[in-house]
C-alpha cells in the first residue's frame, strides 16, 4: 500500500473548537474505541466502523421524498409513524429503520437529500485531511492553537495518527492528542516527537473498579502516563467526574497523589463534570442506548473536589 | 475578566424611563414652523428653512427633568415627538386617528394599537392641532415638489419593486442623514466664532455681490442665522435650569443646576471650557440638527477623542472624578436615545425599532501621529452600553494592531451583554481604503469615523450621504434582480417587467451567460436607482440646504458653500446590495447543479424555482445539503461571492453626480434583508418566497456549518477594502463558548486573525436559540435582551416574529 493511500476513519471535524487544549483550534475526531465507558458522550465514536446515523428531525417524509425505502436492498428501512417535523413545520410520515436488518451498508443514507439518514464515519486520506485542517492555521497562530486529534481512541488507528500528526508539525502547527491511554506504548512512543500536549484521560485509579465499569482494567493506562512523563512529554490529566463511579474523595485523592508524581509533565488537571446529553446521541445510532443516565454532579461537589486536587499543588480547571 | 459597574440611581430611573416609553407627538414644531412659512411665504428656501428653525428653538417648549444632568428635547414631552410640517404637513397620525386605527385610552390620548412594537400616542388638541395645518401644506411640502416631477423612468423603478422606490413612498427624506457633523469645530470654536465668520463676511460684501459672492452671500447669511437659532436655543437651556434651580429644595441639586445654568450660558457661544460642557454642546448640537432637518441620522463620530483633552485637565485640576465623569456618559447616551421620532409600524420596523442611527465611534489612531488613541473615555463608552444593555447609539469600537488587550476584554464582554455590540472597524483595512478609494489625506483617513449601521465617513469633512440620500436608501434588491435574470426580465413576486430582458435561465449556454446576465440587469436597476438619487440631490441643493449643518463642516465656512452643494472638504454618496450571499448561493447552485455536475437540468431548475418549490421538495434538499454553500471556506462557493461583490463595486463605480465622482459601494443590510424577502420570490438556493434573504456579507442562514472561523476565511474571499460605504458581518456565538475564563481570549483571537487576514468589520451576537425562543414565550422577563439584526440593534422582544426568527434561523456557533 502506498503512504498516500493511507486512510483513516473519521467522524468529524470540529472547527473552533476551544475546549480541547490551547487556543483555538480544529479538533479531528477518529472512529474506534476499545473502551466502553457508559457514560460516554460520543457513542458514535466508539464502533470501527461506519455506521448508519438516523435524524429524525431532518427528514421531509415519504410522501415527499421515500427514497431510503427503494434504495433499501436489506428491507431495512419502513414507513414509520406519522409526527409534525421540526424541520419543515408539518405532519409527515416518518421512515422507521431496523437495525437488525441493517447492515450500515449506505445506500440509504446516499439517497437521502435531506441528510436525516447519513452515515457516520468516512474514510479520510492523510494529505486531504490534512488540507482541511491547515486552512486555519493563521488562527492557530494567533490564538496559541493548533489541531487536536481525538476519537474515539485515535491511538487505535496507530498508523493514521502518526502519519497525521507528522503531517502537522511539518507545517509547525502544535498538536494535542486526547487519548484514553489504553494502547501499546509502542504507538505512543512513536507518536511521542510529534505530540506537544498529550490530553489524557484518567477515570478511576482502582483498577478493579476501572474494569468493572469500563471493561479493562487501568494498569496500562497508568504506566502510560508515566511512560509519557518520563520521556518528556507533556501531560493534560482529565478526570471525568460520574456520579458514585468515581466522585469519591478518596479516589480523587489518589487520582491527584498520582498526578504529582508525574512531576512537572503535568501541565494541568481538568475537571469534567459528567453530563447526559449522550442519550440523543445514541438514539441515532441504536434503538436501546446502554447509558448511564444520572444527575449531573453539583457545583458544590465539583469545587470540593477541585480543591483536593488542588492540595497537590497541582493547577486545576473546571470544564 | 473586565468587570461591569452599576450606574446611579437616576440613571437607572432615566433608562427605565427611556426603555419604557411612550412617544408622545405633539404639534408644537408644527405650528411654529408654519407661522413661519406662512411670514416667509416667499423668501427663498434657503434663507425661509433657517428662520424657521430659528423660530423654532426661540419659542418651543425647553425641558429640566429633576433626573437630569445633561438637558435637551426635540419636542414638547419627555422622550417625545415633534413634527416637520415642511416635509410630511400634518404628518402621519391624524389620519391613523381619522381611520380609528389609533384610539383614545383611559388616559385621555390617543394610542397606536397594542401589539405595535412602538409605543406611541398623541392628544386630542395636538390632533387637532396638526389637522388645522393640513390645507396650508397640501400643495407646500417640499415633497410635494419631489413627488411632482421626476425624470423618465423612475416608474418602472418603482413597479419592478427591486428598491426602496418601490411602495411610493415620498421621494425625499433624510437629507442631512449619514454623515458626521463638526462635532469637534462646534465644541472647540463656538457658534458665537462661527456666527463673527459669517458677519464679517456680509458686511464685507454689503451691496458688492460680484460673481460667486452672491452664493457665498445667502449661505453666510443662512450660516449666521442657524447660529443665532443655537445661540437662542442654548441660551433657553441656561434659563429652564435657572428656573428649576430657584425652586429646588435640596442643595446639592440646586448647586448643579446653578452650575449646568453657567455653563449652557457659557456655551451658547463660546468654546467648552470642561468635560461636562463639551457633552453638552455635542447634545445641544444634535438637537439643533433633528430639529433643522428631518431623520437626520447624524453620527457622534470620534466621541472619546475630542471629550478627552476636556476630561483629562478636569481630572488633572481635580474637578471631576471618573465615576462623576463616567454619569456623564452615562447622561449623554441616554440623552441620544431621547432623541428618536415616532414612526409609523412598517418605517419604524425598516429602519430599526428605537434606533436614532447616531452611531458613535471610540478607539482607533491618533491623526497625526498614528499611535492607539485608547483614553479612559473608550472604557466609559463601553461601559455606558455594556451596564445599561443600551441597544442604541451603535458603537463602533476602532481597532488596529496596537489596540490594547484591556480594551479588546471590555469590548468583548459588552458583546456578551448587548447584542451586536460593539462593531469591531479595522483601522489596517479602512484607514488605506479611504486614502485610495476617496482620495483622504492620511490624517483624515486616520480620523474616520462610522455613520448609521456600520457605513463609513470623514470627521466633521466629509458630506459621505452613505446610502444616499433618497428614502429610505439606496438599497438595491439583489434578489429580485437575480429572479429577473433568469426569468427574462419579469419580476416573478409581481409580474412586471423589466425593459433588460435577457432571456430564461434553460435558455442560457453557459455559466458565464448566466451571470453576463446577471450583471446586466443589476447594472441597469442600480443606475436607474442612483439617477433618481441624483435627482434628489439636485433638489436638495435646491429645497434643503443644510445651513444648520455646514456651519461645522470643514471645507463649508471656508469656501461659502453649503454642504448640499458640495461645501465640504470630502464628497460622496453610496448605496448597498442586499441579500448577497443568496445570489452567490443561487449562482453556485446554478453552476454545481446545471453545468458542472449536471444533477439537473436548467429547465428543471427554472420550474422547481418558479414553482416555489412545490414539488419538487427533493430538489431542494439535494441543493441545500449537497451544494456548496458560501461561509464554508469552500473555494467552489466564495468563488461566486466574490464575483458578485467585485462586480456590485464594478457597477458602483460607474455611477457619479454633479457634486462627487464617488459613489460607494457598500455591502450591509440594515434589516431590509427580511422585509425585501417578504417581496422577494423564491431563489434557486433553496430559500422560498417570502423567507429572508442572507443579510449583510454574511452566509445565508444556516448554511454554514464549519463554524465561524470558516466563515471569517469566506469572508475575506474578495478585497473587503475597496467597499467605502462600509460592510458587516454577522456572527453568532453560543454563550457556552465563552463560558470558560479563556473564552472571550478566543474570541480575541479569532477576531484578529479575521481583521488580520484583510476583514473590515465584524459583529457578534452571544445569545442562545434556548433564551431566543423563551423570550418569545415570556417577553416581560427579557425586556433587555438586546440583538443585532444587521444594520442594527434592537430589544429582541420589541422586533417583529419575523426579524426574531431570522436569528434563530442563523447557525449558532457552539463547541
Amino acid at each position: 500500500m502506498k503512504e498516500s493511500d493511507l486512510t483513516g476513519k473519521v467522524y468529524d471535524i470540529q472547527g473552533f473548537s476551544v475546549q480541547d487544549g490551547p487556543g483555538i483550534r480544529t479538533t479531528v475526531f477518529l472512529k474506534g474505541c476499545p473502551l466502553r465507558c457508559p457514560w460516554c458522550h460520543s457513542p458514535e465514536s466508539q464502533s470501527f466502523a461506519a455506521q448508519l446515523s438516523w435524524m429524525a428531525m431532518r427528514c421531509i417524509g415519504v410522501e415527499k421524498c421515500g427514497k431510503c425505502l427503494t434504495a433499501c436492498t436489506k428491507g431495512a428501512i419502513t414507513s414509520g409513524e406519522i409526527t409534525k417535523s421540526i424541520g419543515i413545520g408539518e405532519a409527515i410520515k416518518l421512515i422507521h429503520v431496523n437495525r437488525l436488518l441493517c447492515d450500515d451498508c449506505g445506500d440509504c443514507a446516499r439517497a437521502c437529500h435531506p441528510g436525516g439518514l447519513s452515515m457516520c464515519g468516512a474514510d479520510y486520506q492523510v494529505d486531504d485531511l490534512l488540507k482541511q485542517l491547515c486552512r486555519d492555521i493563521p488562527f492557530y497562530e494567533q490564538s496559541g492553537g493548533g489541531v487536536t486529534v481525538s476519537g474515539g481512541e485515535a491511538l487505535s488507528q496507530p498508523e493514521f495518527t502518526l502519519k497525521l500528526l507528522q503531517g502537522l508539525k511539518a507545517q509547525g502547527v502544535h498538536t494535542a492528542l486526547d487519548t484514553t491511554g489504553f494502547s501499546d506504548y509502542k504507538n505512543i512512543d512513536a507518536v511521542l516527537p510529534y505530540v506537544d500536549l498529550f490530553l489524557y484521560d484518567l477515570k478511576h485509579m482502582d483498577s478493579e473498579q476501572h474494569k468493572k465499569a469500563i471493561g479493562v482494567p487501568n494498569e496500562r493506562i497508568l504506566e502510560n502516563a508515566q511512560k509519557i512523563a518520563a520521556a518528556g512529554g507533556k501531560l493534560q490529566i482529565r478526570i471525568p467526574v460520574i456520579p458514585s463511579f468515581n466522585d469519591s474523595e478518596k479516589n480523587i485523592k489518589s487520582t491527584g497523589k498520582f498526578c504529582k508524581s508525574l512531576g512537572k509533565a503535568v501541565t494541568l488537571v481538568q475537571i469534567l463534570p459528567y453530563h447526559n446529553m449522550g442519550v440523543a446521541k445514541y438514539l441515532r445510532i441504536c434503538d436501546d442506548p446502554k447509558v448511564l443516565e444520572a444527575e449531573p454532579p453539583s457545583e458544590e461537589k465539583i469545587q470540593n473536589l477541585k480543591k483536593i486536587l488542588e492540595c497537590f499543588a497541582l493547577k486545576v480547571t473546571v470544564h | 475578566m473586565y468587570k461591569f459597574k452599576p450606574a446611579t440611581e437616576r440613571i437607572i430611573k432615566m433608562h427605565q424611563l427611556i426603555r419604557d416609553r411612550v412617544i408622545q407627538t405633539d404639534a408644537e414644531r408644527a405650528l411654529i414652523t408654519t407661522e413661519s412659512y406662512k411670514r416667509n411665504e416667499h423668501v427663498l428656501p434657503m434663507i425661509k428653512r433657517p428662520r424657521a428653525i430659528y423660530d423654532v428653538c426661540a419659542n418651543m417648549t425647553v425641558r429640566v427633568e429633576d433626573f437630569e444632568i445633561i438637558v435637551g428635547n426635540r419636542a414638547k414631552n419627555f422622550c417625545g415627538s415633534g413634527v416637520e410640517p415642511e416635509w410630511e404637513g400634518e404628518g402621519w397620525i391624524p389620519s391613523m386617528i381619522e381611520n380609528g386605527i389609533w384610539t383614545i385610552q383611559a388616559d385621555g390620548l390617543y394610542h397606536n394599537p397594542e401589539g405595535e412594537e412602538l409605543k406611541l400616542a398623541i392628544s386630542p388638541e395636538d390632533v387637532e392641532a396638526l389637522v388645522s395645518i393640513r390645507d396650508y401644506w397640501k400643495d407646500r411640502t417640499i415633497t410635494t415638489t419631489a413627488n411632482a416631477w421626476q425624470p423618465e423612468g423612475y416608474d418602472e423603478l418603482c413597479k419592478l419593486e427591486v428598491c426602496a422606490n418601490a411602495s411610493g413612498a415620498p421621494l425625499m427624506m433624510m437629507t442631512a442623514g449619514h454623515l458626521t457633523p463638526g462635532f469637534q469645530k462646534i465644541i472647540n470654536i463656538g457658534y458665537g466664532a462661527i456666527r463673527k465668520e459669517a458677519l464679517d463676511f456680509m458686511d464685507a460684501h454689503r451691496n458688492n455681490l460680484m460673481g460667486e459672492d452672491l452664493n457665498k452671500y445667502m449661505f453666510y447669511n443662512a450660516a449666521s442665522i442657524v447660529c443665532d437659532a443655537a445661540i437662542i436655543m442654548i441660551q433657553r437651556y441656561s434659563e429652564a435650569c435657572l428656573e428649576k434651580a430657584k425652586a429646588c429644595q435640596d442643595e446639592s441639586r440646586r448647586d448643579e443646576l446653578l452650575k449646568m445654568a453657567d455653563g449652557l450660558l457659557w456655551i451658547s457661544k463660546n468654546p467648552a471650557r470642561n468635560f461636562w460642557e463639551a457633552c453638552q454642546a455635542a447634545i445641544m448640537y444634535q438637537l439643533f440638527l433633528a430639529l433643522e432637518s428631518k431623520y437626520p441620522a447624524c453620527s457622534f463620530g470620534r466621541f472619546d477623542q475630542y471629550t478627552w483633552p476636556f476630561l483629562k485637565a478636569d481630572l488633572e485640576a481635580e474637578r471631576l472624578t471618573m465615576d462623576e465623569a463616567q454619569e456623564i456618559v452615562d447622561a449623554f447616551f441616554l440623552k441620544s436615545n431621547c432623541f428618536y421620532g415616532a414612526a409609523p409600524e412598517f418605517v419604524a420596523q425598516i429602519t430599526g425599532i428605537g434606533n436614532t442611527y447616531q452611531h458613535t465611534t471610540v478607539g482607533g489612531v491618533d491623526p497625526e501621529t498614528g499611535e492607539d488613541a485608547t483614553n479612559p473615555v473608550t472604557y466609559m463608552a463601553l461601559e455606558t452600553i455594556g451596564r445599561l444593555k443600551l441597544h442604541d447609539p451603535t458603537i463602533s469600537l476602532r481597532v488596529n494592531k496596537n489596540t490594547p488587550d484591556k480594551l479588546w476584554e471590555c469590548a468583548l464582554e459588552t458583546s456578551k451583554l448587548v447584542g451586536g455590540l460593539p462593531l469591531f472597524q479595522n483601522d489596517e483595512i479602512i484607514i488605506p481604503g479611504l486614502m485610495e478609494e476617496l482620495g483622504f489625506s492620511l490624517v483624515d483617513a486616520r480620523n474616520y469615523a462610522l455613520i448609521g449601521c456600520q457605513e463609513i465617513t470623514g470627521s466633521g469633512n466629509d458630506y459621505s450621504a452613505c446610502n444616499g440620500i433618497a428614502p429610505p436608501y439606496a438599497s438595491i434588491h439583489y434578489g429580485v434582480v437575480l429572479n429577473m435574470v433568469i426569468n427574462n426580465g419579469v419580476n416573478a413576486f409581481n409580474g412586471q417587467e423589466c425593459s433588460v430582458k435577457k432571456g430564461y435561465l434553460y435558455e442560457m449556454k453557459s455559466f458565464e451567460e448566466v451571470k453576463e446576465a446577471f450583471k446586466a440587469v443589476a447594472r441597469y436597476i442600480t443606475k436607474a436607482q442612483v439617477s433618481i438619487n441624483n435627482y434628489t440631490e439636485y433638489l436638495t441643493t435646491q429645497y434643503a440646504p443644510l445651513a444648520g449643518l455646514s456651519i461645522s463642516m470643514e471645507g463649508c465656512m471656508e469656501s461659502g458653500k453649503d454642504a448640499t452643494w458640495g461645501g465640504c472638504k470630502y464628497n460622496s454618496y453610496g448605496g448597498t446590495a442586499t441579500g448577497l450571499a443568496t445570489v452567490a448561493d443561487s449562482l453556485t447552485t446554478i453552476k454545481y447543479m446545471v453545468f458542472d455536475k449536471k444533477l439537473c437540468t436548467a429547465r428543471e431548475l427554472y420550474d422547481a424555482v418558479m414553482a416555489n418549490w412545490e414539488g419538487f421538495e427533493d430538489l431542494r434538499q439535494q441543493i441545500l445539503h449537497e451544494v456548496p454553500h458560501y461561509g464554508n471556506a469552500d473555494p467552489y462557493a466564495d468563488e461566486q461571492m466574490k464575483w458578485v461583490c467585485d462586480s456590485y463595486y464594478d457597477i458602483c463605480s460607474e455611477c457619479y453626480s454633479t457634486r462627487t465622482r464617488h459613489f460607494k459601494a457598500g455591502l450591509y443590510s440594515a434589516s431590509d434583508h427580511v422585509f425585501q424577502g417578504y417581496h422577494t420570490w423564491a431563489t434557486p438556493d433553496g430559500r422560498k418566497t417570502g423567507e429572508a434573504l442572507a443579510d449583510a456579507t454574511s452566509p445565508a442562514q444556516g448554511r454554514d456549518i464549519n463554524g465561524p472561523t470558516a466563515v471569517c476565511t469566506s469572508a475575506c474571499c474578495y478585497d473587503q477594502s475597496k467597499f467605502m460605504d462600509g460592510l458587516a458581518l454577522n456572527i453568532r456565538i453560543h454563550p457556552s463558548a465563552l463560558s470558560r475564563d479563556d473564552g472571550v481570549e478566543k474570541l480575541r483571537d479569532m477576531t484578529k486573525t479575521y481583521l488580520n487576514n484583510g476583514g473590515m468589520e465584524i459583529q457578534y451576537n452571544v445569545v442562545s436559540t434556548e433564551t431566543m425562543r423563551a423570550a418569545q414565550a415570556d417577553p416581560q422577563s427579557y425586556r433587555d435582551l438586546v440583538v443585532r439584526i444587521a444594520g442594527y440593534s434592537a430589544y429582541f422582544v420589541e422586533l417583529n416574529a419575523d426579524c426574531q426568527n431570522d436569528i434563530i434561523r442563523r447557525t449558532e456557533n457552539t463547541l
